[in-house]
């Protein structure tokens, strides 16, 4: 997921569908997702090979509307840091494509917490992760 | 196999029977309460619903909301973004089936543009001789708002199931069609 092609994975998520599991998240496919199953806040924390100098990270969903993203460093998983926040705009009928770009914010562990959506239910198609090793 | 979870808003005039209806459901069948007693802000139970012809299941968290007014307010705090709705009269009351509307219009301020599924209860069905309210208003008056009709007697056990298993199936059905969607996007 990183530039230098190091694996990410996501170790933990609020809810699921055998069909669309949360490893579609990280499979670097657009067509397949991680899909909620219903209420908010729903989330999904993203676990880094080791750490990462992240520059950029991507998101690829749909009829997502506010999504805050958090971070750690620790192993301690509940140790996040808040590091961005951001209403999506609705885009009915097409994915929703969202940048963020940081000055080298460093992290092992990635939390996205979904907090409200268009629709009952929403997809996550891709996170993508750009960044150095540390 | 898929379990979707449902906030679903359970509201209407105080004594319609809310509480007893959500007790029936719970139960099964098992547990009437013969005393009234005020539910004073809300209650919060889970109930799982299969959906039939498959593994899925919803689970419904329905939040049993206080009917009077004093308790309005803390009650809206917990209505954000529901899920499926259902809107509870007594047949017995006439002015318990005014404020349907009123009930409606404040509990879609929280919906956020969302559509919501809901059903309208007529409770107390057993009590003919009092009837104040005909079902055949009541039926024509839930479908101008999109509602699902059904009458249930809390009390006699009848009925009690069927509203909370067709919101879970809409639901369900909203679901399965958004997972259609989503796949035609990418």
């Amino acid at each position: 997921m990183t530039e230098d092609g190091a694996a990410a994975e996501v170790v933990l998520v609020t809810s699921g569908d055998e069909k669309h599991p949360p490893e579609n998240i990280t499979d670097r496919k657009m067509e397949t997702f991680w899909m909620s199953t219903g209420m908010f806040p729903q989330e999904f924390i993203i676990r880094l090979s080791s750490a990462v100098k992240i520059s950029l990270i991507t998101v690829h969903s749909y009829n997502v509307r506010d999504l805050k993203i958090e971070k750690t460093t620790s192993n301690d998983i509940t140790e996040f840091e808040p590091l961005a926040e951001k209403e999506f705009e609705c885009t009915e009928g097409h994915l929703q494509t969202n940048d963020f770009s940081f000055n080298a914010t460093t992290a092992t562990r990635l939390r996205f917490i979904i907090t409200s959506g268009y629709d009952h239910f929403i997809s996550v198609h891709n996170v993508t992760v750009d960044g150095k090793y540390e | 196999m898929v379990k979707l979870r449902a906030r679903c808003i359970l509201l209407g005039d105080a004594a319609v029977g809310k509480s007893a209806l959500a007790q029936m459901f719970r139960s099964d069948g098992a547990h009437f309460q013969k005393n009234y007693t005020m539910t004073a802000g809300v209650e919060l139970f889970m109930k799982s619903v299969n959906i039939p012809e498959s593994s899925d299941s919803v689970e419904l968290f329905i939040f049993d909301s206080a009917g009077k007014e004093t308790f309005l307010e803390a009650c809206e705090k917990l209505w954000k973004q529901p899920s499926v709705l259902c809107l509870v009269f007594d047949v017995t009351s006439e002015t318990s089936f005014r404020s349907c509307e009123r009930w409606l219009e404040r509990v879609r301020a929280h919906c956020q543009g969302l559509q919501v599924p809901g059903v309208l209860v007529g409770n107390k069905s057993d009590l003919s001789s009092r009837r104040e309210v005909e079902m055949a208003v009541a039926q024509e008056w839930a479908q101008s708002q999109g509602l699902e009709y059904h009458e249930t007697s809390a009390k006699e056990m009848e009925n009690c199931e069927a509203p909370f298993v067709s919101l879970a199936q809409a639901f369900y059905g909203m679901y399965q069609d958004r997972v259609q969607t989503i796949q035609s996007l990418a």
